[in-house]
């Protein structure tokens, strides 16, 4: 895997450390032992409570996908004090994404930041005392088990079957609960997978794709997001703080512009599911792809051999892309064939403007080479 | 013609299998779950499943954006 991690650990309990730290400077935060007013609204609810707050700051969650549901989700166990949170995404801001990916704002965009680089700013200013680590990464069944590796609990915020698919048979196969989301158009659902306990995304459906549906196809409004997130992270806290018998036992699923709202009762695993039943986890043992579409929105990704090196990269390509953009973390230029190129640091390129794995490797290899 | 209550809504359909009832709503081939009467049936179990008058069925499309 070539991932780039960044990673700061500031004192997670939060208490005399933290404070004394930061006394000097502002004196707005609590005496040193007094517990911290930031959490006293979500203490006070009975069922999470101080213990429960305590879990919490033990509690290690990973999420991944920054898109749409990421943001709220990580918005959420941030501000609710999780104490370690691990994000996880492949992808750049763009404009297309300020309507409802809620982290980011116009400069975001305007600087082409790695959504996770972007993500972790604002989390930051959010959250300070908890641990946040940043990781930009494709998933795939080379990384998957280390990028979830430690997680008490992961979170789906991707836009593919393909990508949930692999953290449904990872998460089984290390016995992690999986909340999963989607939605599109005003439709979207959640439930939370734990394994031995409930069934698997694979016991619902087979292996599929999302039948040309996509956000990037039909659209997806920004309301629809943020209530399947929501109705993932309370889950989530459910689960992180143990309380059990308060688990949704079903799968939510609605349409806020129909008026339609349903919980499909889940019941027990199936025996005869390729994960919980028979135990092979098929996306596991699938070949890597070199290529993959990026959720229908004209755009395809080619999995890198090595690091870029960045600079030199913009050196090499300055006079056949003119007005080739650079940041610390990605090259991005206008194709004279029409379309763009990015290249990521983690060696990813990116050829947007072609849904065609063929044009794309065409375009790979006229300009970086293979 | 039967009538079933599909998601919610009375709908009258030349349906013999809860396999002709994902077909006639046009969600054939997509990732799907039917909730007969309570109980979750996975695609592989649709053909063998009779619809009978009266019968509730809920078909959750999943989606997969997000």
């Amino acid at each position: 895997m070539e991932a780039e991690r960044t990673k700061r650990t500031p004192d997670i309990q939060g208490g005399e450390a933290a404070a004394a730290k930061n006394e000097g400077s502002r004196g707005e935060t609590p005496d040193a032992g007094a517990p911290d007013e930031r959490y006293s609204r979500q203490t006070l609810f009975a069922p999470i409570g101080a213990e429960g707050q305590r879990r919490l700051a033990e509690r290690r969650v990973c999420i991944v996908g920054m898109g749409a549901l990421g943001t709220v989700l990580a918005n959420h166990m941030v501000r609710a004090g999780v104490g370690s949170v691990r994000i996880v995404d492949r992808d750049y801001v763009e404009r297309s994404n300020l309507q409802r990916q809620m982290l980011y704002d116009e400069e975001d965009a305007e600087l082409a930041l790695p959504k996770v680089v972007a993500a972790e700013r604002k989390l930051r200013r959010i959250n300070s005392s908890i641990s946040l680590e940043a990781v930009t990464a494709d998933v795939t069944p080379g990384n998957a088990t280390e990028l979830i590796e430690g997680a008490d609990l992961v979170l789906d915020g991707t836009d593919n079957f393909q990508t949930r698919f692999l953290l449904n048979d990872v998460c089984y196969r290390e016995g992690i609960p999986f909340v999963y989301g989607g939605a599109v158009g005003s439709r979207g659902m959640s439930a939370i997978f734990v394994p031995g306990a409930t069934p698997c995304l694979r016991c619902l459906i087979p292996a599929a794709d999302s039948g040309g549906e996509t956000c990037d196809t039909v659209g997806v409004i920004s309301p629809v997001v943020d209530l399947v997130a929501s109705y993932q992270a309370a889950e989530a806290l459910k689960f992180l703080v143990g309380d059990e018998a308060a688990r949704r036992d079903g799968l939510v699923t609605f349409d806020v512009w129909n008026n339609y709202y349903h919980v499909l009762k889940l019941g027990r695993p199936r025996e005869d599911c390729l994960c919980c039943g028979l135990r092979q986890y098929p996306a596991l043992g699938r070949e890597e792809e070199t290529t993959l579409s990026l959720c229908g929105r004209d755009s395809i990704q080619i999995a890198g051999r090595a690091p870029f090196d960045l600079e030199l990269w913009e050196r090499k390509l300055s006079a056949a892309l003119p007005g080739l953009k650079a940041n610390p973390y990605l090259l991005r230029g206008a194709l004279p064939e029409g379309g763009r190129i990015v290249l990521f640091a983690d060696g990813r390129v990116l050829v947007q403007g072609t849904d065609d794995p063929v044009r794309a490797r065409t375009i790979y290899d006229r300009y970086i080479g293979s | 013609m039967t009538e079933l209550t599909v998601n919610g809504s009375k709908r009258d359909l030349e349906a013999s299998t809860i396999e002709d009832v994902v077909r006639l709503l046009g969600l054939e081939g997509r990732p799907v779950v039917a909730e007969v009467n309570g109980e979750v049936l996975t695609s592989g179990e649709w053909a063998d499943t009779a619809v009978e008058p009266g019968m509730k069925i809920e078909l959750v499309h999943f989606v997969g954006g997000g």
